[in-house]
């Protein structure tokens, strides 16, 4: 009875809680201000394992291929680099103004940290889900609406490529007359 | 033994608020301009001394300043659309898309 008590007033607090925090409008929804490291964390996690597992069944087809390249690359100057940079960039309006912050892929995983990317095969796949689905309450668009997979694999196969290209490599990769 | 509950849940609340809520930091930003063109490919930078003939990113470039150097100026060369050329269809489906929907809606008055 103590315990069901007990149990009736944390529901009670808990609904209260999100209900003042709700309509009090305490909670700064700015992306000019960032998230404290708790909601930031909480926020991560369920991005990670949202994605993890709804890609973890598709297929990865051979993304070693020249054609794939170019067909990501002119996409990816024309659609992606505003946000995501490409080498020899390293801001933007975009990369500086959204929050979440939208990740250089221009860089290796290694060097934008925060959260996980799993295997070659799992990053792809991650990649590829994104990439055709979006991130909700993100500045990152779900592209799958308008593209086909092929192009949105042609897209994995380039940013896979992307931290290991010059600035002159890019250049040409994505030219588009 | 209420009043000691009460403590503890407004222990749990004075906590679990204030954590939620507060400590946020802002960082500054500089932003910077960005442009968008028809670019030509650059293809004079390419060392070709580095290159390895087997990796998809150097066939890539080849193929690219190859088709380039065939058609110079030409502003787009259809011929070689292929996969290019996808790029549009998705803008004229959506036209033909509200076409025929404002079709049927009107069949139907
Ligand atoms: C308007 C800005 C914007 C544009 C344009 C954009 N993105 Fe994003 N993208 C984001 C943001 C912001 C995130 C991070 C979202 C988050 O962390 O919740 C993101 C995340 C991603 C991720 C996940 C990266 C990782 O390691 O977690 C991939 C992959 C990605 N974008 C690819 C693309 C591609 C490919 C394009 C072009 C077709 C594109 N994005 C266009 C803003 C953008
Ligand atoms: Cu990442």
């Amino acid at each position: 009875m103590k315990i069901f008590k007990l149990l009736l007033l944390l529901i009670a607090l808990a609904l209260g809680t999100t209900a003042t925090v709700m309509y009090s409008g305490i909670v700064n929804v700015a992306a000019d201000e960032p998230h404290s490291d708790f909601v930031y964390w909480l926020l991560e996690e369920t991005r990670n394992n949202s994605i993890k597992k709804a890609a973890q069944h598709i297929e990865v087809p051979n993304l070693e291929d020249a054609e794939l390249l170019l067909m990501g690359g002119a996409d990816y100057e024309f659609m992606c680099s505003s946000c995501h940079l490409k080498p020899g960039q390293s801001e933007s309006d975009m990369s500086l103004g959204l929050y979440p912050a939208p990740p250089n892929l221009a860089v290796s995983n290694d060097e934008h940290k925060g959260h996980e990317h799993g295997d070659e095969n799992q990053a792809d796949r991650n990649n590829f889900w994104v990439i055709k689905h979006g991130i909700k309450a993100s500045g990152m668009p779900a592209w799958g609406k308008t593209h086909d997979d092929q192009r949105i694999w042609a897209m994995v196969a380039f940013i896979k490529r992307l931290p290991t290209l010059s600035p002159e490599q890019y250049q040409i990769l994505t030219a588009v007359e | 033994m209420k009043t000691s509950l009460i403590k503890t849940v407004s222990k749990i609340a004075l906590v679990l608020i204030p954590t939620i809520t507060l400590s946020m930091a802002a960082t500054a930003h500089d932003p910077k301009m960005h442009a968008k063109k028809a670019v030509k490919a650059d293809c004079s930078k390419m060392d070709h001394s580095k290159m390895d003939m087997k990796d998809p990113v150097v066939i890539a470039m080849m193929k690219k300043c190859k088709k380039q150097a065939k058609a110079p100026h030409a502003k787009m060369d259809h011929s070689k659309m292929g996969k290019m050329g996808k790029k549009m269809d998705h803008n004229k489906t959506k036209d033909i898309d509200d076409k025929s929907n404002k079709k049927e809606s009107h069949d139907h008055h």
